[in-house]
């Protein structure tokens, strides 16, 4: 009797054991994908009239995007009767995710918001039409911002918008410490080091000259421009040399040593921390570098009304290297059923004041020009003092850096692991100059 | 012994199935069942071929044999990947598992208001795995956090410790063993189910506390030690979110939090790189069904079963 009560008992806790391992064991594989914030919610009105058609348009984003951008897309079927635009948006996480997924299940959405980083991987895959056989007017905007829709000489997206990179100051800190401003027409990046380390010391405590600028390869790719060099080129393959990146990481280097930005941990922890929590947004630094498009954020958070400066090094070498990036773009499925309807949403959301009026600088500061015009006595502070900022470069820009390569995206991933490594000194800027290349070359490569 | 013999009578009644409950089991079970096949079932076998092909996502997979399986031992980021993986589990599960039984000791002694701590304790593992207790980490273990305003009374000035290489793991062992509350509401119903009796006969035969804990406690609740083992090592190989919010998505910094299912969601969704994904998928299937197996053949050795 014991016997046999024992071997069952083992029998029954070895059987439940056994099929909890077995079921979770299958969800290791099941739960490597993150479901990702549903938002199919709004998909509610389906079809319209009989006859309409229907098309779909992606996008990313915070909630007030998604209340312009529909109030956009009412905006659209009222004027074109018997169009349907369904909405399809996610905050920036999920969203290639989603598109990746819905690519693959071959359910591209008619009209996809893209950017820079991810256009070619989808554009070399056949993914995106040929915008230039589509009737989309791009009379108002300029030659270097549609050459930004390029890869390998096909348009395959347009730009919503332009945003630079560039520095942003906040003159209050720089007053309270006794620093000035630099000229930023004239500066180099020695100067930048310098003065930050100097407005760290005059700041007192808890209190730093800038905020590290080695996390976003768009800073490298200034850098390489002004001594003549590119991030990438027209090709996809790398035209920066090791020296030039290890320059770049060496900046870091030297402003933790002169003390001008926080050390490695708080530096990663600030990093991840977006405009909010950044140094500038939490009125504990004198500069970090920004998309222009951003100062509104980090006006707002800081309280501060924040200065655009040039970045540093733009007289210091062979040319300038700052630029105007597209925002984003508009691109349109290559499989869409509807081409010649999504092409007149496209052209709608690119040409009419009346989009414009509706969303300001969100998505840049508009590219077609007249637009632009049209709506820049509605901007607010910061977004107006970003329009001057732009037109005042627009004679000093000299082009627009090619479009990234394949596996772009991955990039900044790269960019960030081993600016760290140099931050917390596992690495020397030579070290990681030559593995940021080789690893570069690899991601790139296919 | 008589009363073990009574209780296994009981149960073994109370198992058996009337005549016609089959029928509405199963009507019970189908949506599961249905919902085993679409979502797990299907794309299990799917990533299993897609395993075995390039596959970019945004085009048709093209088969390429074991390649993706070869490349993973000459990347270094995976290796990195499964270390932090298994530095992650060994220590973290094992320290778990202490804080669990030793908390479900203290509760076992009938305090007053026994549910109340019960739920304090078990808290942790409703939130563990979430966003919300990811966000809670980055701020207590921050720069200016917590932690640092603590030391910072004993003149001690930390680090940022969720965003530095060397301490950055160490905070997310330490989340995970602060979930205890799952494992520790499972021994504690085992140390209810351990007969008062033995104790007694062991106080009155003069053996200690701890010789009572070692030669009763810890042999008759091995079968639940087991369970739990088994249960925590394979959820702990599956952390995805803590890593993925404290590290912004990186797994960094430098690369210090790249849990193994992180760098899998890295290839698969930033590097359109679903093949090798899959691949990894697959091995770590291996591992954990690897893991399991090994622990099931070892537990012969020392979980006894009793009852």
């Amino acid at each position: 009797m014991r016997a046999t009560t024992t071997r069952r008992g083992r029998t029954r806790a070895a059987f439940i054991a056994m099929t909890a391992a077995g079921a979770m064991a299958l969800g290791a594989c099941g739960s490597g994908s993150s479901g990702g914030p549903g938002s199919d919610s709004t998909q509610a009105e389906e079809g319209g009239e009989g006859d309409g058609v229907e098309i779909r348009f992606s996008w990313w984003g915070s909630d007030d995007r998604h209340q312009t951008t529909q109030e956009i897309i009412d905006l659209f079927e009222e004027k074109n009767p018997g169009i349907t635009v369904v909405p399809d948006y996610t905050d920036w996480g999920g969203y290639w995710d989603k598109l990746a997924t819905s690519t693959a299940g071959g359910d591209t959405p008619d009209v996809i918001t893209h950017e820079e980083r991810f256009i070619a991987d989808y554009a070399n895959r056949g993914v995106l039409a040929d915008l230039e056989s589509l009737d989309i007017d791009t009379s108002e905007m300029q030659d270097t911002v549609i050459d930004g829709g390029r890869v390998d000489g096909t348009l395959y997206g347009l730009a919503t918008g332009v945003n630079a990179y560039a520095m942003m100051a906040d003159p209050q800190i720089f007053a309270d410490a006794g620093v000035e401003v630099p000229d930023d027409t004239t500066w180099t990046w020695e100067d930048f080091v310098a003065v930050s380390g100097e407005l760290s010391k005059a700041a007192g405590d808890g209190v730093y000259g800038t905020q590290d600028i080695g996390f976003n390869e768009a800073g490298l790719s200034i850098l390489a421009r002004q001594k003549g060099q590119n991030l990438y080129n027209e090709d996809g393959s790398l035209g920066v040399d090791a020296e030039t990146v290890s320059q770049f990481f060496q900046i870091g280097l030297d402003l933790q040593e002169n003390g001008g930005a926080p050390d490695g941990s708080r530096t990663v922890e600030i990093q991840n921390a977006g405009p909010e929590g950044s140094l500038l947004g939490t009125n504990a630094g004198g500069m970090g570098v920004w998309w222009s498009n951003q100062l509104g954020a980090l006006s707002s958070a800081s309280g501060h009304e924040l200065e655009l400066l040039r970045m540093p090094g733009e007289t210091e070498y062979e040319r300038t290297g700052m630029y105007f990036k597209p925002a984003m773009f508009y691109s349109v499925s290559a499989t869409t059923e509807h081409p010649e309807e999504s092409a007149m949403f496209v052209d709608f959301l690119l040409n009419d004041p009346e989009v414009a009026a509706l969303q300001l600088t969100d998505r840049g500061l508009p590219s077609n020009l007249s637009v632009r015009e049209s709506i820049l006595g509605d901007l607010e502070a910061a977004d107006a003092k970003v329009a001057d900022f732009m037109a005042d470069l627009e004679d000093e820009i000299v082009d627009g850096p090619p479009v990234p390569p394949n596996g772009a995206g991955d990039v900044q991933d790269i960019m960030i692991r081993l600016n760290s490594e140099v931050l917390f000194g596992s690495m020397t800027p030579d070290e990681a100059a030559e593995a940021f290349l080789s690893e570069v070359e690899a991601a790139t490569s296919n | 012994m008589s009363v073990i013999q009574e209780v296994a009578k009981t149960r073994g009644a109370s198992r058996e199935l009337r005549k016609g409950d089959g029928k509405a089991a199963a009507i019970f079970l189908a949506p599961w069942f249905l919902g085993l096949g679409l979502i797990t079932a299907f794309p299990l076998l799917a990533s299993l071929y897609l395993s075995f092909t390039d596959y970019s996502l945004l085009e048709a997979p093209s088969w390429i044999g074991l390649e993706n399986y070869q490349r993973m031992f000459e990347d270094p980021r995976w290796l990195q990947s499964l270390s932090v993986t298994l530095r992650y589990v060994l220590i973290s599960v094992p320290l778990q598992l202490m804080a669990a039984l030793a908390l479900a000791m203290v509760l076992d002694r009938g305090l007053r208001g026994l549910a109340i701590y019960r739920s304090v304790y078990y808290l942790p593992s409703l939130l563990g795995s979430s966003v919300a207790i990811a966000l809670l980490w980055r701020q207590v273990f921050g720069a200016d956090g917590l932690v640092n305003q603590v030391l910072g009374y004993f003149g001690i000035q930390g680090y940022g410790w969720v965003s530095h290489p060397d301490y950055a793991l160490g905070t997310l062992m330490i989340l995970n063993v602060w979930t205890f509350g799952a494992p520790m509401i499972i021994f504690l119903a085992g140390l209810r189910q351990i007969p008062a009796m033995y104790y007694e006969a062991a106080s009155i035969d003069g053996a200690s506390k701890v010789r009572q804990f070692f030669n009763i406690t810890i042999p008759l609740l091995s079968p639940i030690i087991f369970f739990n083992l088994v249960l925590q090592l394979i959820g702990a190989f599956q952390s995805f979110t803590q890593a993925f919010i404290v590290s912004g998505g990186t797994g960094g910094p430098v690369d210090s939090t790249l849990f193994y299912t992180l760098y899998l969601y890295q290839n698969g969704f930033k590097s359109f790189d679903m093949g090798y994904a899959s691949a990894m998928a697959w091995f770590l299937l291996l591992i954990v069904a690897g893991m399991t197996a090994v622990n099931f053949l070892a537990s012969k050795y020392w979980v006894f079963y009793d009852d």
